[in-house]
């Protein structure tokens, strides 16, 4: 008989526990704390021969098998290790059973980055990244990655509108400028720039459409790949229904020769594919909101809740 | 990274594909060692090589003297020739050889499966895009199984090879067109069009290709200077990717998408930017300093626009510090003093320090922002102040 696939949430429940592979390093000692004091649930770090010792009280392992052991049920792993390491601390967090894993390190080769997806459909489980800035939520003080930096407070209070971005710098520009007119975030979080990611748009809006405090999302996408067509594709055939406002960058690109990678490793125009006019052109289409200018986003998510 | 066609086919070689015997020429005088019939192929990154006749066959129908007569001069002719843009500095002579039938193959990642794919075509040559492509998908955690699935009529002790190549050296594009089955059944690539993935540079130290651009393109002085900042230096990231645009507006952004959005943003207000680049991931200030000097390095400039989408991590201090030494190095370097407005859009981790440091900056004519305002607005700013200050140089508009 045919196993009905369930998959793992993407969307934490408030108070979810969480570990931080390679959270010893420079980046993940600077980043625990912020994510500590905006009340994240950080119960362990796992990092190999750094097992016994502690981080900011926190607990540190040399195994994700032993942390899983010691500290009790978790509910995912964020992962700071450098990006050709990446690869395997993923298979290392699923091998535990972990279902739910973020992925920080941009540079993560292709071939990695398709093989995480896979085994993440073998193991069903969610994984964010790589090349993710972050997820965030302020209704339920959750706080995994980059995100915000120490002043999440700044850019991204409690709201309705949820911030889905390729772009780790757009996400928290992007919740500002809802802020800064009268709106605020449920969930704001870095899909990743790359070619292969393992959470896309769709992926994302899929799950908020049953999420209770969103009421509309605004993606942000830019040249490369064909993520943002699915989300046309979706839309068009009914399986996303709540609102969605989408702002594409990169249109001056096209005047440049193609084949370029702009900032981002997913960032490229290839033939025919991935032309930001285009994806404007199937947004609107499939009756997405595609604001013309950043700055009228604001406006037409008003339109929508 | 683009592949040159022989850097390509000595990867294929490597790994135990049949390619046709070859000699790759780096000066048109350079003696011949193959004997005809060959092939005479212009080495460029760009396709429709051979409807920009960069591929001449030289026969065997021709006495000793003419035959050398004619492939000299057809070498001169494609050194000399500039090729969809890109000039020709290497020749490569291959061996002609006969073939009963020829394929398209190509192996890439896409984002529709988010896997990579097999695209195949049992004919290949120029013109593949209005052919039947059939593409197939690689299960990289049943690979054998996935290739068995393959219907085609080359044999899948070839496609392994080829695909193993693809993964095992990090492509992000290996495609042979055409493939051929010659007359003894052997298989062989008579093209090779590789694409190597950047972010897998650091499990292969054996990539030592020299530095190119795109194809297509020849890469500019401030190009080449840009992208080599990061190299060994994997902190952050600047310059990696550059362009030389034709404006008057020096641009300096930060992260993919945000740079992205402002120079969508600028040209839309009626700016014209003089350069497309960026910075991210908080690269130390020695970087930042690097790429503002590439970026003030050339002549017509009425406005630097630095701006940037709210910075997670980026140490704004850190790295406006680096942007100030830049500029003043600069101005000393070119012997100049520049005086066009400098419109700063700048937020994030210590942006305070760094707005308290740029306050005290009194020999630039600086423009400095917060969130207060948005990127757009800043365009709209930057490119006014440009405007205004190229009217009173006197300078006609660059774009006029």
């Amino acid at each position: 008989m045919l196993k009905r696939k369930v998959k793992q949430m993407l969307l934490l429940k408030a108070g979810a526990r969480i570990i931080g592979q390679g959270i010893t390093g420079f980046q993940g000692s600077t980043e625990l704390p912020w994510m500590l004091d905006y009340g994240t649930q950080i119960v362990a770090g796992v990092t190999p021969k750094k097992g016994g010792q502690e981080l900011n009280g926190l607990p540190i392992f040399n195994t994700v098998k032993e942390a899983v052991e010691m500290v009790g049920p978790i509910d995912g792993s964020v992962i700071y290790v450098p990006p050709l390491y990446a690869k395997a601390a993923a298979l290392e967090a699923l091998e535990a059973g972990l279902k739910w894993v973020l992925i920080l390190p941009e540079k993560v080769p292709a071939k990695d980055g398709a093989e995480i997806y896979a085994l993440a459909q073998k193991y069903q489980a969610s994984i964010i990244g790589p090349s993710s800035v972050g997820i965030i939520c302020p209704e339920k003080k959750i706080k995994i990655g980059s995100i915000g930096g120490s002043q999440p407070e700044r850019s991204f209070v409690a709201g309705q509108v949820a911030v889905v971005s390729k772009s780790g710098g757009m996400t928290q520009e992007t919740s500002l400028h809802l802020k800064s007119h009268g709106l605020g975030v449920s969930w704001a979080v870095g899909i990743g720039g790359d070619r292969i990611i393992g959470t896309d748009f769709v992926d994302f809006l899929l799950e908020l459409e049953d999420d209770p405090i969103t009421k509309a999302s605004v993606i942000f996408g830019e040249l490369g790949g064909t993520y943002e067509e699915r989300v046309a594709e979706y839309v068009k055939s009914g399986k996303i229904k709540k609102p969605i406002v989408a702002f594409i960058g990169g249109e001056f690109t096209l005047k440049l020769p193609s084949e370029v990678q702009f900032g981002h490793a997913g960032a490229i125009i290839e033939g025919e594919r991935g032309k930001p006019d285009y994806k404007r052109l199937v947004l609107r289409d499939a009756g997405v909101l595609v604001a013309e200018e950043f700055d009228d986003i604001s406006d037409l998510v008003k339109e929508v809740i | 990274m683009i592949l040159y066609e022989f850097e390509g086919k000595q990867l294929l070689s490597q790994a135990g594909l049949a390619v046709p015997k070859s000699q790759l020429l780096t000066d048109p005088d350079q003696s011949l060692n193959l004997t005809s019939p060959f092939v005479l192929k212009a080495q460029v990154l760009s396709g429709k090589r051979a409807e920009a006749g960069g591929i001449v066959k030289i026969t065997n129908n021709l006495d000793q003297r003419s035959l050398r007569e004619t492939s000299n001069k057809q070498i001169q002719n494609l050194f000399e020739k500039t090729i969809n843009g890109e000039k020709v500095n290497q020749v490569l002579v291959e061996e002609l050889i006969e073939f009963e039938k020829e394929y398209y193959i190509s192996i890439s990642y896409d984002t529709d499966t988010r896997s990579p794919v097999i695209n195949l075509s049992s004919q290949g040559g120029t013109g593949i895009e209005d052919r039947g492509v059939k593409t197939f998908t690689v299960d990289l955690l049943n690979l054998d199984k996935s290739l068995s699935e393959v219907k085609t009529d080359i044999p899948l002790e070839v496609l392994k090879k080829l695909v193993n190549l693809f993964l095992d050296q990090d492509c992000i594009l290996l495609e042979v067109n055409p493939l051929v089955k010659t007359s003894d059944n052997n298989f062989m690539a008579l093209d090779a069009k590789v694409k190597l993935d950047e972010g897998a540079l650091g499990r292969h130290p054996e990539w030592k290709y020299p530095p190119r651009s795109v194809p297509g393109h020849n890469p500019t002085d401030h190009e080449i200077a840009a992208k080599k900042i990061d190299e060994g230096d994997y902190r952050g990231t600047a310059g990696s990717t550059y362009f030389d645009l034709d404006g008057d507006i020096a641009v300096l952004t930060s992260g993919g998408g945000g740079s992205l959005t402002a120079l969508d943003a600028l040209i839309k207000v009626g700016g014209h930017p003089a350069d497309y680049t960026e910075y991210s991931g908080n690269p130390p200030k020695e970087k930042v300093e690097k790429l503002t000097k590439i970026v003030l390095s050339k002549p017509g400039i009425n406005g630097l626009w630095v701006v940037g989408a709210i910075a997670n991590l980026t140490d704004i201090y850190e790295t406006l510090s680096g942007f100030m030494e830049g500029l003043r190095n600069a101005q000393t370097e070119l012997k100049t003093k520049f005086d066009f407005p400098i419109v700063i859009r700048r937020a994030g981790p210590r942006d305070d320090e760094a707005f308290k440091m740029l306050k005290e900056v009194k020999d630039f004519d600086l423009h400095l922002y917060g969130t207060e305002i948005s990127i757009t607005e800043s365009a709209k700013i930057m490119a006014d102040l440009a405007q205004k200050y190229a009217q009173k140089k006197g300078q006609t508009d660059v774009a006029a």
